[in-house]
């Protein structure tokens, strides 16, 4: 009688009936569930517990910081760890690093989707034609061989950055073969280990190697080759996070600053300002708020010229300073990785080809990857990072086919792209103070090398902000005033 | 009285009525007005008393902290013209009016005889100065610091009221003045022992004592620069007062009772200080300082000797106005480069050289420079310690060598140091910002002339 057409029903009004299984109902035990929950809820109001009455949400940023760090990629990172190890006492200065690519609830993009520093390919050389940027490189290396001891962290593993030494093999034909000779001079002399090798030593060196239109090639043969940007940038957030730097999640949207207007004897106006408030917009939501702060550090990477405009740089009328704009846009690179069975071996260091492309031994399973800059016609379009396969079949293999034959069998695993924060001046980065803007720091602009100078230019910020000076290295070739003056820090050698 | 009592409790309505263009500058000649008449107070005139009624009255240890109490409220209205420049108009007559509460309240502290109405105003100071610190503090840990601020002195005075309570059923009455006529009991009970106890742990809080201090750094910090004003020049020396006042009535007392409390204040002299050479915070600093100097203040006003209050009322007097100004300068700094720390905002003789000149003052007082009254202060009270036990100097001229070396460090890094870049635009100094610290520096320097106005 209870089946059939009574269960039916019954089923049909569980929603609303709610009929539990009957079980043994034990009073004690709800007794005992019921005082878990008293307990629970007493820690919680009890103090040394962190609850509040009024509370606040726990992902908004501090309402005051002495230094706001905006980006939080590798360069910003670095300067966070650098200003807490330079401090003079420790807790003296308060630093926040604002970084919008962070939320892992986001639904579609996961940490960090877009930022340089994890697209890149994590290569480090001393091969440049500035000393300002070798110095960089050598500190950078230097840091990378102790990262351990800088960055260890109580109680975490060792940090491995999984440094491959094979080192940066550069060729040159008969146009450049001048200028590579020059910066090998200027490499040397900055204390780089840079050999130069003719085509017949190029030849027993690296008997894979096709050495038409080669007439120089340069070797780094110490403190050169790749490494694995995600372990330093980890690294260096969990290192500066366990030193007090507070991490944000949020984009900086604008900034609210006090500007005098003064008059000059020619009589022009020019602005100076002070940034007084950063105000940061909650992912996903529409939550904002605003961080009281003394200096602001833009570490922004592709975005940085964005985030100038929102201090006023570059928005005045075309002649004056403050119209002159930050240079940097971002530049969408590719990155192909193929595997080839009979590939050169472990020897095979990052190669630079006469013609621009590169490529580099990954991992040990025979694969590879390179890429190469395309020129400024062929720019690809920077709103998202697809890639595009047709660019390597038609302007990387070929070339790279040229110089090693064993790649013209070779069979394309994956590939990505990344943005170079690109200085379109001068290809060089733009470190230092503004002018104008009182409290706005640079360190973005890198075109590319961003991750192999972070930990000098962290360093370099640091004391800039501590000490009001450079002590290790001196970079004031590559501050603002230069793309004010209009004279160019030309890098030659940018990949 | 009446004359400056009155006006102080009406500044409250006035801070409602008065219209918007002229509510600061208004309320401010008002408060400086009252600040004027309370002079009158320091005449002490030998053969009459003359501020004494049935509950009030205006004694030579009064005096002082009333006048100073009345002499800061303009004090801090021109302090905190600045920040409160944005806030919306009833949010400006609040903090005057709260204020103004604040004020009045304070003078009825200092002046009655009356033990219970004592009571009552001590802890009625805590509610405006509470909502000052939380509403118009900075950081979000202006919560935590208003918590501890409450809570620390509310625990300590409970007792206070018992003890108060009892005192006032046994003999019938709580007027001071009589009660430190009465004879006293010889017998060392316990029940005698916890009396003492309790009448003198909330003032030891107030003061604060090194081991109970731990409420003075944060709301220091957290408050808003009249709030900072207001609790470092008057609301500490509520305790000086009420330990001065209470011993007379405790009176004689059981030697191992008041061993802990010397010589955890005379500890405390040289812990604080040692603590302030290691401050990056500069507001931090200077609120351990504060401590470090009622601790002086504390082992005088327990051992009691004519000396020893001498000394401690002047130094009370001559921190309040030192500290205050220690305040106002470091918060024209923080409005300008928005950062407490002192590595952040260094080098300000080049940008600002006339700011430095008080910088200057308010440290070579808070070191305790001859002839300033910091210094009188601090000698008579080191002599009547060293009187009562020669040890005591150790401690004492520690704490007097590690004041000067932090206060020293304090003025090279703020003004001396390298300027950094990103200070190179700064608004100039408001003649507002220097008159401030004339006010405050004026008074220490007249004193030097006639210190026994104290």
């Amino acid at each position: 009688m209870f089946g059939g057409r009574t269960a039916l029903l019954l089923r049909g009004l569980r929603p609303w009936l709610r009929v539990e299984p009957r079980r043994h109902r034990d009073s004690f035990r709800d007794f005992t569930k019921e005082f878990d929950k008293f307990r629970q809820k007493a820690k919680g109001i009890l103090p040394g517990s962190d609850w509040t009455p009024l509370p606040i949400s726990r992902d908004l940023p501090p309402e005051q910081a002495d230094v706001v760090i905006v980006g939080g990629g590798v360069v910003g990172w670095s300067v966070a760890y650098w200003l807490k190890r330079n401090e003079p006492q420790s807790g003296a200065v308060r630093v926040v690093v604002v970084e919008r690519d962070l939320s892992v609830s986001c639904l579609s993009s996961a940490r960090y989707a877009k930022a340089s520093t994890v697209l890149s390919v994590g290569g480090i050389r001393q091969q440049y034609s500035m000393p300002e940027n070798i110095q960089m490189s050598l500190f950078s290396a230097n840091f990378l061989r102790l990262i351990d001891e800088y960055l260890h962290v109580i109680g975490q593993p060792p940090v491995d950055v999984q440094f491959n030494p094979s080192g940066y093999l550069f060729l040159a034909s008969d146009e450049t073969a001048a200028i590579l000779e020059e910066n090998v001079k200027v490499q040397r002399m900055e204390g780089a280990k840079v050999s130069l090798l003719s085509p017949a030593e190029l030849k027993k060196k690296y008997p894979w190697m096709n050495t038409d239109g080669v007439v120089l090639a340069s070797c780094g043969l110490e403190n050169e080759g790749w490494f694995d940007p995600w372990t330093l940038l980890n690294a260096l957030r969990s290192k500066a996070i366990s030193m007090g730097v507070y991490q944000s999640c949020g984009e900086v949207t604008s900034f609210t600053s006090d500007t005098t207007e003064m008059v000059t004897q020619d009589g022009e106006q020019i602005d100076f300002s002070r940034i007084k408030y950063v105000n940061v917009h909650m992912p996903n939501s529409t939550e904002y708020a605003s961080i009281q702060c003394s200096l602001v550090v833009n570490a922004a990477g592709a975005w940085s010229s964005k985030v100038a405009e929102m201090a006023g740089i570059g928005t005045g009328p075309p002649d004056s300073i403050s119209g002159v704009k930050l240079p940097v846009e971002p530049k969408k690179r590719y990155v192909y990785v193929w595997h080839c069975p009979d590939g050169p071996g472990l020897g095979f260091p990052m190669l630079i080809d006469t013609t621009g492309a590169y490529c580099r031994r990954e991992g040990l399973g025979g694969n590879y990857l390179g890429g190469i800059s395309p020129t400024e016609e062929e720019e690809p379009d920077i709103q998202d990072l697809e890639v595009d396969h047709e660019f390597f079949q038609e302007k990387v293999w070929p070339k790279l086919a040229h110089r090693v034959p064993c790649f013209e069998s070779l069979k394309v695993k994956s590939s990505w792209a990344g943005y170079y924060d690109y200085n379109t001046f001068d290809q060089s980065p733009v470190i230092g103070l503004h002018p104008l803007v009182d409290n706005l720091y640079f360190a973005t602009g890198f075109s590319g090398h961003g991750l192999q100078q972070a930990p000098a230019v962290g360093q370099a910020i640091a004391e800039l902000i501590l000490d009001g000076k450079y002590k290790t290295i001196d970079l004031e070739a590559f501050s603002f005033n230069r793309l004010i003056k209009g004279e160019k820090a030309l890098e030659r050698n940018v990949i | 009285m009446l004359k400056i009592i009155l006006p102080t409790i009406l500044l409250t309505p006035t801070a409602f009525i008065i219209k918007p263009s002229i509510l600061f500058s208004s309320y401010l000649s008002f408060s400086l007005l009252i600040a004027l008449t309370s002079l009158t107070w320091l005449n002490y005139p030998a053969t009459t008393p003359q501020y004494f009624t049935d509950l009030m009255m205006v004694d030579r240890i009064s005096a002082p902290l009333l006048t100073l109490t009345c002499w800061l409220l303009p004090l801090m209205v021109m302090a905190s013209q600045n920040h409160l420049n944005q806030e919306p108009l009833h949010r400006k007559r609040t903090f005057l009016i709260l204020i103004s509460i604040l004020q009045a309240l304070l003078i009825f502290t200092f002046s009655t005889t009356n033990l219970i109405l004592f009571y009552i105003m001590f802890e009625a100071t805590l509610i405006p100065t509470l909502v000052v610190i939380t509403r118009w503090g900075n950081q979000a840990e202006r919560l935590t610091a208003g918590t501890y601020f409450l809570f620390y002195t509310l625990a300590s005075s409970l007792p206070l009221l018992i003890a108060i309570l009892f005192i006032n059923f046994k003999n019938n009455l709580s007027s001071t003045m009589v009660l430190q006529m009465i004879q006293p009991q010889m017998m060392e009970t316990a029940s005698n022992s916890l009396l003492w106890l309790a009448c003198l742990l909330a003032f030891m809080v107030k003061m604060p004592l090194y081991g109970l201090h731990l409420w003075l750094p944060k709301a220091h910090v957290e408050a808003p620069i009249a709030g900072s004003m207001v609790l470092a020049a008057i609301l500490l020396k509520l305790g000086g007062y009420g330990i001065i006042r209470m011993t007379t009535i405790l009176h004689p007392q059981p030697l191992n009772l008041f061993y802990p409390f010397l010589i955890l204040s005379l500890w405390g002299i040289v812990m604080t200080s040692s603590i302030c050479m290691r401050q990056t915070d500069l507001k931090s600093l200077i609120a351990y300082s504060s401590v470090s100097h009622m601790g002086l203040v504390i082992s005088a006003c327990l051992i009691q000797t004519p000396w020893a209050n001498t000394g401690a009322m002047l130094l009370m007097i001559a921190h309040g106005l030192t500290s205050s100004m220690l305040f106002c300068l470091a918060n024209t700094s923080y409005e300008r480069t928005h950062s407490r720390t002192m590595v952040l905002a260094r080098g300000l003789q080049l940008v600002f050289p006339l700011m430095t000149t008080w910088w200057l003052l308010a440290n070579l007082t808070n070191m305790a420079l001859p002839p300033s009254i910091n210094l009188m202060g601090e000698l008579l009270i080191i002599t009547s310690l060293f009187n009562w036990s020669m040890t005591t100097i150790i401690l004492t001229g520690t704490g007097t060598l590690i004041t000067a070396i932090y206060t020293l460090n304090m003025f090279l890094t703020t003004q001396r140091n390298k300027l950094p870049n990103h200070l190179m635009t700064n608004t100039p100094n408001h003649t507002r910002e220097h008159l401030l610290m004339i006010l405050h520096a004026a008074p220490l320097l007249l004193l030097i002339l006639n210190p026994s106005l104290i």
